[in-house]
């Protein structure tokens, strides 16, 4: 690995040898961001730890216990069983939840949103897992390895109508997508682009399950891309794409847009698309470098993201669940507009405001009161039951700590305390229904 | 039992529920008609279908006579036996009979070649330009119907009432920076549960959760929108709970998807709900391959909707209070592809269904010969369309929404 200089100006690593810069305020919102939630184990260990040690231990792949391997290949053996969806789903939820590397199944997540593909029309267990395990392969390595094995990857051709581009009849899909949506972004390329890279794509088929060269299909005459000419196949487009320089600023933009703010500055993504450059399009590099930086930590970038369905629902039961059901669990996330290996489109879940409407609040509310009272999803932590039949001050001051990083303000707190004066029933009770209402807050759908 | 207005607001007053803000004098006044036959103008609904994916309007509206479409769809042209012949050069899809009736109604106005200049063929780019209605603008933050909505949230908020039904995500057209567009499934998702909580805890919760949403919002952050989002659901939840026991009809509506969301638009006005703009989507119409069937069907579920609805409308006499029109992100090549499908294209068709007498076709059938890199040159923008739709049905002046004068079509 060449040796490239640490970054300056917005990406310079955030000082918490100040008095009060590391805490946990700064330790929540990192682990909000890197993963879905966090055990209060994890929120004690990140304060105490500090800023590097705990990105350090997101980005370095961690040992899964034997737990965790044992029941993530029964479920993905259940998946090629069943050759049900629906199983599928619930093998990466239950990853998400029990996994001991969030951030990776987070980047994973982000990858699947990048390149968004629909087994509503691949309709193969196999290759929307093949697919899944190529994220995970590069998902935290190589941007360059990840949009070559995309443009090969079966689930991928299915869905872009891979075999429908043939010599004499282009089929223009496939081309779109990577330049709109998986490389430059609109406005960074024109029309004819599109139309010679399509050529330059004929005849990457699928045959038996598997990427096939056909090529009687493949249109070998020479192709101009992005002002350049030669006889272009595919690999040389995905080569063509990663040159420009729109490139770097796409993938800077939705990493900030995804972990840092919903509307990032041009000076922002500059930022990162420098160190994208820098360190060649490796991931774990820059994601280290943006987890630790100045910007990251800033007020202005701090709880002004809306939580995704995932977030919310995973994220709540890392905090506060022993066991879950994952069926209901997984058609919540469905209704909630989160339905994984389902996106609505190839261009996947935009989120932000846009995962709020009167139907998804309603649900997120239902959901609070059922993880808070109920049984059907899921059992509380003993961990959470614990806190039950503590003073209503010190109850609410546990519940902001672990579920808002400590964040309620002096008014929030004392109408929090109050409520849990007010409710009546058992201590297990009053905590359900403190528990409810924090989760039903215009406060929690933040991080 | 009819549930009427009057009934909400009193719903509303002794819930203690937080109104979406005052109510004036006007809205509980009759207004004088505009014309015979059309509604009071605070009795003016607009529904908007969105067929998702690029409609192919060549194939909708069929240039049966002109030999330049058989020659461009070999496999997938529509024959002149086939097409629902409306004069001597276009027909309608065979399976729009339902439309077709409608026309023979007086009912059904077209508007040809509709698009706008220098066409975008990304679905993404394409339907945020129709929702935007900002050609220019290539990030934008609101649509149209929000603008719109805002604009009547200031002068009369009672009439800036809007629904998204059966989408996923508020669609672009309604996004406003202040006004919040609800979106709705089923009546029976708009529900709060009650959880095992005793009666008396549930009621301090709900009323802690309201408090707790409603603080007052200026700044634009995302808790603001995140309490004022939180405020109109809650508020939207217990203005439905009533509404489902008061409908009944004799048409008997398709089984489609389409046809029971306008079937529950139908309910909310019977019922008197306030809202004024919905918006529902048709999804399927990217047809890059076997083009036919999918097509054809998406043309029935499409026509058998519309037709139960207005038939809806009439038997509760409020069809004279509707204009409903499709809308679609771009048209589809004239020339068919290798795979019995159509890539994507530029101008387009619509329809609006309306309570004037007159059916028509509006505009000019773009020629099929001189074509703009192998797509249908437009002559309508189709910001004239929402200009008629804003000046003269909504009643709302359309040139500061839309960003400039578009002339209207006679279609209302």
């Amino acid at each position: 690995m060449p040796n490239v200089a640490p970054p300056d100006g917005l990406l310079k690593p955030y000082d918490t040898t100040r008095d009060g810069a590391w805490t946990i305020s700064e330790a929540a919102h990192l682990l909000g961001r890197s993963q879905f939630g966090c055990t209060p184990a994890e929120l004690d260990q990140a304060v105490a730890g500090g800023l590097n040690d705990t990105v350090e231990r997101l980005i370095v792949p961690q040992p899964e216990s034997a737990e965790f391997r044992q029941a993530e290949e029964a479920l993905r053996k259940t998946a090629f069983a069943t050759g049900e969806i629906a199983d599928l789903k619930i093998w990466w939820l239950y990853r998400m939840w029990a996994t001991a590397n969030p951030l990776a199944e987070k980047v994973a997540l982000f990858w699947h949103n990048h390149f968004a593909t629909s087994n509503d029309k691949v309709r193969s267990i196999p290759q929307m897992l093949a697919q899944n395990e190529l994220i995970r392969a590069h998902g935290l390595g190589s941007f360059k390895s990840l949009l070559h094995g995309m443009s090969r990857d079966t689930a991928m051709l299915v869905w872009l109508d891979g075999n429908a581009n043939r010599k004499r009849h282009p089929n223009e899909n496939f081309a779109r997508e990577i330049m709109e949506l998986f490389a430059l972004g609109v406005g960074n390329y024109i029309e004819k682009d599109i139309q010679e890279a399509a050529r330059a794509f004929s005849g990457w088929h699928v045959r038996e399950g598997a990427f096939w060269f056909n090529q009687l299909q493949h249109d070998e005459s020479t192709k101009t891309v992005f002002g350049k000419s030669g006889n272009f196949d595919g690999a040389a487009i995905v080569d063509l794409c990663l040159s420009q320089p729109a490139c770097p600023r796409f993938l800077g933009m939705k990493l900030l847009k995804t972990f840092v703010c919903p509307e990032p500055s041009i000076a922002m993504i500059d930022a990162v698309a420098v160190r994208i450059r820098e360190h060649d399009y490796n991931m774990s590099p820059v994601l280290r470098e943006l987890l630790s930086s100045q910007v990251f930590f800033d007020a202005s970038c701090r709880r002004n993201v809306i939580k995704s369905p995932l977030d919310l629902v995973v994220g709540s039961l890392r905090s506060l669940a022993a066991t879950v059901k994952w069926p209901p669990v997984s058609r919540l996330l469905a209704n909630l507009g989160q339905d994984i290996f389902e996106p609505p489109s190839v261009k996947g879940w935009e989120g932000g405001r846009l995962w709020i409407n009167s139907s998804s609040i309603l649900l997120r509310t239902n959901f609070a009161t059922e993880l808070a009272s109920g049984d059907q999803i899921a059992t509380l932590r003993t961990a959470i039951v614990d806190m039950a039949g503590g003073a209503s001050e010190a109850v609410a001051a546990q519940i902001e700590r672990l579920l808002m990083g400590g964040a309620a303000d002096a008014a929030l707190h004392s109408e929090i305390a109050g409520h849990h004066h007010r409710v009546e029933g058992t201590a297990l009770q009053k905590l359900r229904s403190t528990l409810q209402l924090v989760m039903s807050l215009p406060e929690y759908q933040l991080q | 039992m009819t549930t009427t207005r009057r009934d909400f607001l009193q719903l509303l007053g002794t819930a203690g529920i937080v109104s979406l803000g005052t109510i004036p004098p006007q809205f509980l006044t009759r207004a004088a008609q505009a014309a015979p036959g059309i509604a009071a103008r605070d009795k003016r609904v607009l529904v908007l279908i969105q067929l998702a994916g690029g409609n192919d309007g060549l194939n909708t509206l069929v240039p049966y006579a002109d030999p330049a479409y058989e020659k461009a769809r070999p496999g997938i042209g529509i024959s002149k036996g086939q097409v629902l012949k409306l004069n001597d050069s276009v027909g309608l899809h065979p399976s729009l009979t339902g439309m077709r009736e409608l026309y023979d109604e007086g009912k059904v106005s077209i508007v040809q070649g509709i698009g706008y200049p220098n066409p975008d063929r990304s679905h993404f780019r394409s339907m945020d330009i129709w929702q935007s209605a900002q050609p220019l603008n290539e990030n934008p933050r609101d649509g149209w119907l929000g603008r719109a909505l805002e604009w009547q949230f200031d002068r009369q908020p009672a009439l800036a009432e809007a629904l998204s039904l059966g989408t996923d995500k508020l669609p672009l057209a309604f996004v406003s920076t202040r006004v919040n567009v609800p979106t709705l499934r089923r009546l029976e998702e708009f529900q709060l549960v009650d959880g095992q909580a005793t009666v008396a805890n549930r009621n301090l919760t709900r009323a802690a959760q309201r408090q707790l949403a409603d603080k007052p919002s200026t700044s634009g952050s995302e808790l603001d929108f995140l309490r004022r989002a939180t405020t109109t659901a809650l508020t939207s939840a217990e203005r439905l709970k009533s509404l489902s026991a008061s409908y009944r009809t004799t048409v008997s509506y398709p089984g489609t998807s389409l046809a029971s969301k306008l079937k529950l638009i139908a309910q909310m006005l019977t019922a008197d709900l306030p809202a004024r703009v919905f918006v529902v989507s048709l999804d399927g119409f990217d047809t890059h391959s076997g083009q036919l069937p999918g097509h054809a069907a998406l043309m029935a579920e499409l026509s058998g909707a519309i037709r139960a609805f207005e038939q809806d409308l009439v038997e509760h006499k409020l069809s004279d209070r509707v204009l409903l029109a499709t809308y679609s992100e771009f048209g589809r090549r004239v020339v068919e592809n290798g795979s019995l499908g159509t890539d994507h294209g530029a101008a387009s068709m619509l329809f609006a269904v309306t309570p004037s007498e007159r059916s028509g076709l509006h505009g000019k059938y773009p020629s099929l010969t001189d074509l703009t890199d192998g797509d249908l040159k437009f002559n309508i923008d189709f910001r004239s369309v929402y200009a008629t739709m804003l000046d003269k049905w909504l009643e709302i002046p359309s040139a500061g929404i839309l960003g400039g004068e578009f002339s209207p079509i006679p279609i209302v």
